[in-house]
């Protein structure tokens, strides 16, 4: 046990080549056939550093002066985010209940809501925009009714997985002495499920504002339809000058966020 | 006696309710900012259910025929966004461990929390008038964006493995460099590629948005039709980018939870 | 394996008036004076934050000093990071309470991180070994006796046998010195006996300056040669493992000496 007579030394058992050399392999192949389909080229991106230089010239200093016309449409960016984030998220809890596995009604059920959830999640918050846009016509409107479909999906996905691992020892108690599924939801889920829900909706909110900046440019409200008339017109001081609100107006939204959600947990 | 006891002590309006109320305030007010009114409430069902109809049939022979293509380049981008940020936020995120290196990790995260800003769709509206419309615009947006993420959760990664291998290493005479490949990597590195694969999975649909200002992809094709109000090709892209980002999710998913168990 | 010591001072440790404040103002060392041939085998001792660790770890140049000095091999040890201080660390190997390995890699990585220090780094960052050093390192796994276990990953192995990679880590140094930090503190009794036993070994038949961290005192009592109490910093006890006596340890611990200072409990009287 202690000596070095005795044992040898086993050979090095072989690498699995074949795995190694195909996940590669793949790598390689996806990397250069897709370096290639986008016209790729290191080339031009060294080329184009005397444009881009220029292009920063261009937008630098921001346009202070832009700022007042910028009060109305940022407030409605916000304004949007807030429809958004309420309305998808009081439809989220219905949809994110049903989607967890211990607290859903029935496997049909949960496997159809499962999907549809998974669906909603699959589209960008932009192609919604542009199909309400199409609808409902160019506005705040359309903004809004993106936001809240997304909303759902960010808020049904997070919390169905947090719902899911909660102590499901109160909920059983519940049903066992005879309470509806409504009351084991309701006073046997929630009490843990909810600390969780709130973070998920203030998470959900600051995605939003993030989101309806964008929204704009498809013209579905926000900044984001003033961005996209100054950039069109080259006018790339105030587009920075935007970017830069925004940014800023962002940062400290998140900051209060983060504050809330810390209190909270 | 007993009634005392029924009764919740304190007021009758907690911070529960008070919360409630100021979101509710916050609602109306908004709604009513945005000029909503009852009627365009009704409207929208209505004109959604409209828009419905148009998009059945869905033009699938166009959906091969226009809608792939794009979805294959949108993957394309997504793709070269995702390596280039990995490939940059590798050593990024290792010197940007406050555990590791407690100097320059602080500018490296301020870096991290500047590229992380900029939603992608920003970064490629500057980067077009640069390199030309076109997806690659696309995939350096994603890139730099993605790579502002990656550092930090990486970063993340980093600072919660134990420092003891680390410790051991330099005590062997081992230089730093060598203590990350032996003493840090190893540990890391299973995590890290589960976040640039889920990184990929983001940055899919983000690709699908960018071709809406000109860098390629899907959003373009989708923005066209319905500018032209051609709903069932629509209804093609659609469908098609459902299936494919399903498809996409799932195979990832299981990679990543085959990489975190290995 | 090649000898190690052949020049007569390989594996000298010595402390002069060495001083250590932490910069929350505890003494972790104070005034100490302590010299070690090469090839001794030490047992330090002392109750918890005595300063055991501290001087192992201000031997190479984990800890440094706030005065005095502290040399091994007549060299005084680096006090900042750097190509001097990984050289003198290539002579040291150190064992730790926890072992330390890297658990996701083979018993062979882990070995051969000892030889880290002795091949190029250009090789070493491709993982690109050299036959010697693999050598090296299985000669190292035999002489603990699990040179079986070479392709097995590191957190498959029981405490035991983690520890004793860890000594073959060590041991691939082809050190002069070996500083082991509490090594049997997280093992099982018997486990515990066959790892110092190893340690004991290895100093007899190669030579190599060994010393070890014990909070267990009977165990200092059996494998010790020279033993040094430790209390609040300052030396307070060097002697021979053979003529130690209880109260010599009571005078070290500042108290009467209980079960929990002993690894096997039918030894305490009293």
């Amino acid at each position: 046990m202690n000596g070095p007579a005795g044992s040898t030394v086993p050979s090095k058992p072989r690498r699995n080549w074949p795995l190694w050399l195909g996940v590669i392999g793949f790598l390689l192949a996806m990397t250069l056939w897709s370096a290639h389909g986008i016209g790729f080229s290191l080339f031009e991106l060294v080329c184009n550093i005397t444009r881009g230089s220029r292009l920063l010239e261009e937008s630098w200093p921001p346009d202070f002066g832009f700022i007042p016309r910028l009060y109305e449409p940022f407030m409605e960016t916000i304004y949007i985010a807030i429809i958004g984030t309420v309305v998808g998220g009081i439809l989220a809890i219905p949809i994110a209940i049903l989607a967890a596995r211990n607290l859903t009604l029935g496997p049909l059920i949960w496997f159809t809501d499962r999907n549809f959830m998974n669906i909603l999640r699959t589209l960008p918050d932009l192609f919604w925009a542009m199909l309400f846009a199409t609808a409902v016509g160019f506005g705040p409107v359309a903004g809004a009714l993106a936001l809240s479909v997304f909303t759902i999906a960010v808020i049904s996905k997070l919390w169905s997985e947090s719902l899911e691992s909660i102590d499901m020892g109160l909920p059983e108690a519940i049903r066992s002495v005879g309470g509806t599924w409504r009351e084991m939801i309701q006073f046997g889920a929630m009490p843990q499920g909810l600390p969780h829900y709130v973070s998920y909706a203030l998470y959900a909110f600051e995605l939003n504002v993030r989101a309806s900046m964008v929204l704009g440019l498809v013209g579905a409200g926000g900044i984001g339809m003033i961005l996209k008339t100054q950039q069109a017109n080259f006018e790339y001081e105030r587009v920075t000058m935007i970017i830069l609100a925004v940014l800023i107006a962002v940062l400290i939204i998140e900051e209060i966020s983060e504050a809330i959600r810390r209190r909270l947990t | 006696m007993t009634e005392r006891v029924l009764t919740a002590p304190g007021g009758r309006v907690g911070w529960a309710t008070w919360t409630t109320f100021i979101i509710a305030a916050l609602f109306l007010i908004s709604l009513w900012a945005i000029e909503f009114s009852p009627q365009i409430m009704l409207q929208v069902p209505a004109k959604v259910a409209e828009d419905l109809k148009a998009y059945y049939p869905p033009d699938m022979a166009y959906g091969w025929e226009a809608v792939l293509p794009a979805i294959v380049e949108s993957i394309q981008i997504a793709w070269v966004g995702t390596i280039i940020a990995a490939i940059l936020s590798l050593p990024l995120a290792l010197f940007g461990a406050r555990t590791l290196f407690p100097r320059v990790a602080r500018i490296v995260k301020f870096i991290s929390a500047t590229a992380r800003a900029f939603p992608e769709i920003l970064l490629a509206i500057y980067f077009v008038p640069i390199v030309g419309l076109g997806p690659f615009a696309g995939a350096l947006a994603i890139g730099i964006s993605s790579v502002g993420m990656l550092t930090k959760l990486g970063a993340e990664v980093v600072e919660s493995i134990d420092f003891g291998p680390v410790e051991a290493v330099e005590a062997s005479g081992g230089s730093r460099i060598l203590a990350l490949r032996y003493a840090v990597l190893p540990q890391v590195l299973p995590e890290i590629v589960a976040h640039w694969l889920f990184r990929f999975e983001l940055n899919i649909r983000a690709s699908a948005v960018l071709g809406v200002v000109g860098a390629g992809g899907v959003g373009g094709v989708l923005l066209n039709t319905l500018s032209y109000r051609h709903l069932e090709k629509a209804a093609a892209v659609l469908i098609l980018t459902i299936i494919v980002v399903l498809a996409i999710d799932m195979i990832s998913g299981a990679i990543r939870r085959r990489i975190i168990n290995s | 394996m090649t000898e190690t010591s052949n020049n007569q001072n390989a594996g000298a440790i010595r402390f002069g008036k060495a001083n250590i404040v932490y910069p929350n103002g505890v003494v972790g060392m104070k005034d100490l004076d302590l010299e070690i041939k090469p090839g001794e085998f030490v047992v330090i001792v002392g109750s918890s934050g005595a300063g055991k660790s501290t001087l192992l770890r201000a031997v190479n140049g984990l800890n440094t000093l706030t005065s005095g000095r502290v040399e091994v091999n007549g060299e005084q040890v680096p006090r900042k990071d750097g190509r001097e201080l990984r050289q003198l660390r290539k002579q040291i190997g150190m064992i730790f309470q926890d072992f330390r390995l890297v658990k996701r890699l083979t018993v062979m990585s882990n070995v051969l991180i000892g030889r880290l220090g002795h091949v190029p780094s250009w090789r070493t960052l491709l993982n690109l070994w050299p036959t010697e050093d693999r050598e090296i390192a299985i000669k190292a796994l035999e002489r603990v006796g699990i040179p079986d276990k070479a392709w097995i990953k590191a957190s498959d192995l029981s405490g035991g046998q983690q520890q004793r990679v860890g000594i073959a880590r060590a041991l691939a140094q082809e050190p002069a010195i070996i500083l082991a930090d509490e090594p049997v503190a997280s093992l099982d009794p018997v486990t515990t006996h066959q790892i110092m036993q190893d340690l004991v070994r290895i100093n007899r038949e190669l030579g190599i300056t060994t010393l070890v961290n014990l909070h267990f005192l009977d165990l200092a009592r059996e494998y010790g040669e020279r033993i040094i109490g430790l209390r609040f910093g300052e030396l307070v006890y060097d002697g021979s493992a053979d003529t130690v006596t209880d109260k010599d340890f009571e005078d070290i611990y500042g108290r009467e000496v209980s079960k929990d200072d002993v690894l096997d409990e039918e030894a305490v009287d009293g």
